[in-house]
C-alpha cells in the first residue's frame, strides 16, 4: 500500500520450529505484507504464530509450510523483508505471495486484483508476474515511492510490489512469485479518507481468493519441489567418501538419473558397499545405472527393476 | 488454451492483432514494449509455464529469413527457415525448444507481410527450387485458426512457384488448407513417432490416427504431403515403426508422397542440459546419452543396424529415392 503506520520491528525466525518434510510434500508459501492490519486476517486464517527471537522484520510461521513477514512501507523494505525471511528459513523451494491494499482510480473498494505487470515508477523497471488460470480479475500495478492520489494510469498503485517481486524472483523462478492487491482507495473514495481500521475487513473480503491463490501456489511449489529435491540415496552416498565440488555434482546427476529411471534401489545397494574413493563410487554408480543387463551384474543383491 | 495475451504496443492496432484479440476476448490483455522483456527475462521456468502458457503478439524486427542448418531438408537446393512464431502449444518431452527458450509462452509475429518481402528477396536472389521451412521454431499449423499463417503464406508461395514451402506440423488444423486449391510447391510435412512413444512423450497433441486421417484428407484434396519420422527415439523396436508405416500407407497413396525422412534424436548439449534441469524426473532424458561435437543423442545399441532395419521397412512402402536422413 500506501503509507499507513511504519511497522518495522527487529525479529528473527525460530529455526528449530520449522520442518521441511511437510513443506516438500505440500508446498511452502511465504507471504509478505506491508503492515500489521494487512497481516491480521492472514495470521488468523493460516494459524501463524510469531517466530522468536525477533529480527529486523516480524516473521510468523504455521505448521503447514506457510510463513509471513511484515515488511513496512516501500519497495526497499519489501525486498529486505523477503531476504530476511529467506535467510532465516532452512533451504527449500518456496513460493512467494505479496498481499496488500492498493489504490486504483476506477475499481470499486474491496476488489481483488491479481497483478500481471509491475512497473517501478522511480527506476522504470518492469516485472511480469505469472497469470495462472484462477479466474481472478487481473491488473497492472505501479509501485510508487510516495502515496499516489491522482491515479493517472488505469493501474493499481502500491509501494512495495516492485521491491518484493524483484527480490523474490532472485530466490525462486518468477513463476512462483505472485502479487495480489485489494483496492482500498479510488477517485471516489480517496486515500486521505482511508480508515486504517477498515484494512483487515478489506482483506477479509477476499478470503476466498487469497486462500485459492495460496492453495494454487502450494500445489505448484510442491510439484516443483518433488522433482527437484534430491533422492534419499544422495546424502547416503555423499557421506561415504570425500567428494570434490565437480564430483559432488556428478553424484547428484547420477542420483537424479537413478530416480528418473526407477533404479533407486540400485543406488541404495551401492550405499551399503565400501569404496576406495569418490571416483570408484561414481564409476560403480554409473555402471549400476547402465543398461539393465549390465546393471544387474554391477549392482549386487537387487532384482533389476529398470524400466522397459 | 492460453492464460493471457501480451501485446507489444507497436502492434496493438495491427489488423492481425485485432482479429486475434477478438478471438480471445475473455483473456487478460497485457501491454508491453518489446516481447523480449517477457520472453527473454531471467528466472523463468519453462516447465511451469507450460501449465499457463500465454500468447505474445509482437513485431519481428531484423532478419526474418535464415539459412536452414546443414542436414535439414531434402535435395541439394538451398534451404531457408523463417519463424513467424516461437514456441509451440504442444508439449513433446523431446522438443529442443524447451532448451532453446527461457519462456514457454508462444510469440506470434504478426507482420507476415515483412516476412513475405524478405522471402521474395531470397527467392529472386537464389536459384530455382529453394526450400523454405516454416516449422523450425514452432509447429506450422497448430495455431492456424487464430494466426492464419497458412491462409497468408500458401497464396504467397502460389505466386512464387519457383520456390517450395514446407509446413512442418503434428497438427490436424487443416481446414484453411482444405478451403484452398492445392498448391504444388507447398508441402505439408507431418511428423510421427510410434504410437507408444506418442502416448508417452507427446502431451496435448492430436493422436497418431488423427494425424494420419488429416494427412489422408489433404492428399485426397491434391495437396503434396511428406512424412517426417523424427525424432526416432531409443529403445523403439523397428517392428513398432513397421506397424506405424503399415497404418500410414493403408491410408495414403505412397506413390504420391513427396518425401519421407528419418532422424534420430539430437539436441545441442547446452539445450539438453537445460531440459534435463527442467525435467530431472523424466525417464526419457535420463537415458544414456553421447555427446559428439556438442550434440547430444541417445545411446542406441547397434544404431546403424537399428536404423537400417527401420528404414528397410519404410522402403517396403516408398521409393528410397524419396527418403533422406536428417542429420542436424
Ligand atoms: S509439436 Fe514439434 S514444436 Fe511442438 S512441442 Fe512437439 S516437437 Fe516441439
Amino acid at each position: 500500500m500506501h503509507e499507513t503506520t511504519h511497522e518495522t520491528t527487529h525479529e528473527t525466525m525460530n529455526k528449530s520450529a520449522r520442518g521441511t518434510t511437510r513443506e516438500s510434500v505440500n508446498g511452502a508459501v511465504n507471504l509478505v505484507v506491508a503492515h500489521r492490519p494487512e497481516a491480521a486476517p492472514l495470521l488468523d486464517w493460516f494459524d501463524l504464530t510469531e517466530s522468536r527471537p525477533r529480527g529486523r522484520f516480524r516473521c510468523y510461521q504455521g505448521g503447514d509450510g506457510i510463513a509471513l513477514t511484515i515488511s513496512g512501507t516501500g519497495a526497499h523494505n519489501a525486498a529486505a523483508a523477503v531476504r530476511h525471511l529467506h535467510e532465516r528459513q532452512p533451504e527449500a523451494h518456496r513460493a512467494w505471495l505479496n498481499v496488500g491494499i492498493a489504490g486504483h482510480r476506477g475499481e470499486p473498494l474491496g476488489t481483488g486484483l491479481l497483478i500481471n505487470r509491475i512497473e517501478h515508477r522511480r527506476s522504470g523497471e518492469r516485472h511480469w508476474p505469472p497469470v495462472p488460470r484462477l479466474g481472478l480479475p487481473g491488473s497492472s500495478l505501479v509501485s510508487v515511492d510516495k502515496p499516489e492520489t491522482e491515479y493517472p494510469e488505469d493501474a493499481a498503485y502500491d509501494m512495495e510490489a516492485a521491491g518484493f517481486f524483484a527480490e523474490a524472483s532472485r530466490l525462486i523462478a518468477s513463476d512462483l512469485v505472485y502479487v495480489f492487491k485489494i483496492v482500498s482507495d479510488n477517485r471516489a473514495s480517496p486515500l486521505a479518507e482511508l480508515d486504517l481500521r477498515r484494512v483487515p475487513e478489506l482483506i477479509r473480503l477476499r478470503e476466498r481468493e487469497i486462500r485459492a491463490i495460496v492453495e494454487h501456489l502450494r500445489q505448484r511449489c510442491a510439484r516443483f519441489a518433488s522433482c527437484h529435491t534430491m533422492p534419499d540415496e544422495y546424502p547416503l552416498l555423499l557421506g561415504k567418501c570425500h567428494f570434490s565440488a565437480t564430483r559432488k555434482a556428478m553424484l547428484a546427476g547420477l542420483c537424479r538419473r537413478g530416480r528418473a529411471l526407477g533404479m533407486q534401489q540400485r543406488l541404495h545397494t551401492l550405499a551399503k558397499q565400501r569404496f576406495r574413493d569418490a571416483g570408484a563410487l561414481l564409476q560403480a554408480a554409473e555402471a549400476a545405472l547402465a543398461a539393465p543387463a549390465q546393471a544387474r551384474e554391477a549392482a549386487t543383491g537387487e532384482t533389476g527393476e529398470g524400466p522397459r | 488454451m492460453f492464460s493471457a495475451i501480451y501485446v507489444e504496443r507497436e502492434v496493438r492496432d495491427h489488423p492481425r492483432t485485432l482479429a486475434i484479440l477478438d478471438r480471445y476476448r475473455e483473456l487478460p490483455l497485457i501491454e508491453c514494449e518489446r516481447y523480449g522483456e517477457i520472453f527473454n527475462r531471467k528466472a523463468q521456468n519453462f516447465r511451469m509455464q507450460k501449465d499457463s502458457q500465454a500468447l505474445i503478439l509482437a513485431h519481428k524486427h531484423g532478419r526474418k529469413v535464415l539459412p536452414a542448418p546443414g542436414g535439414h531438408g531434402f535435395g541439394a537446393s538451398p534451404s531457408h527457415y523463417f519463424s513467424h512464431m516461437l514456441n509451440c502449444i504442444y508439449d513433446c518431452r523431446y522438443c529442443f525448444l524447451q532448451g532453446m527458450y527461457r519462456s514457454a509462452h508462444c510469440v506470434l509475429f504478426v507482420n507476415f507481410e515483412d516476412f513475405a518481402d524478405m522471402i521474395a528477396q531470397a527467392i529472386s536472389a537464389g536459384p530455382p527450387g529453394q526450400m523454405f521451412h516454416s516449422g523450425y521454431d514452432c509447429d506450422s499449423l497448430a495455431l492456424e485458426p487464430a494466426s492464419g499463417f497458412a491462409r497468408f503464406f500458401v497464396p504467397f508461395f502460389a505466386q512464387h512457384p519457383q520456390a517450395m514451402l514446407e509446413l512442418r506440423t503434428k497438427s490436424t488444423q487443416i481446414a484453411s488448407l482444405l478451403q484452398m486449391k492445392p498448391v504444388p510447391n507447398c508441402i505439408v510435412a507431418m511428423s510421427f513417432t510410434t504410437e507408444a512413444a506418442a502416448q508417452r512423450w507427446e502431451r496435448d497433441l492430436p493422436s497418431v490416427s488423427k494425424r494420419i486421417a488429416a494427412l489422408g484428407r489433404l492428399q485426397d484434396a491434391g495437396w503434396p504431403i511428406a512424412l517426417r519420422f523424427e525424432p526416432l527415439l531409443p529403445e523403439t523396436e523397428p517392428q513398432e515403426y513397421a506397424e506405424l508405416f503399415e497404418r500410414i500407407f493403408a491410408r495414403l497413396d505412397a506413390a504420391r508422397v513427396h518425401s519421407a525422412s528419418t532422424g534420430v534424436f539430437r539436441m545441442p548439449a547446452g539445450y539438453f542440459r537445460k531440459v534435463l534441469r527442467l525435467y530431472p524426473d523424466e525417464p526419457l532424458l535420463a537415458r544414456e546419452t553421447r555427446n559428439e561435437n556438442g550434440i547430444v543423442s541417445f545411446r542406441q545399441r547397434d544404431e546403424e543396424a537399428w536404423l537400417g532395419e527401420l528404414e528397410s521397412s519404410l522402403f517396403r512402402h516408398i521409393d528410397p529415392a524419396s527418403h533422406y536422413r536428417c542429420t542436424n
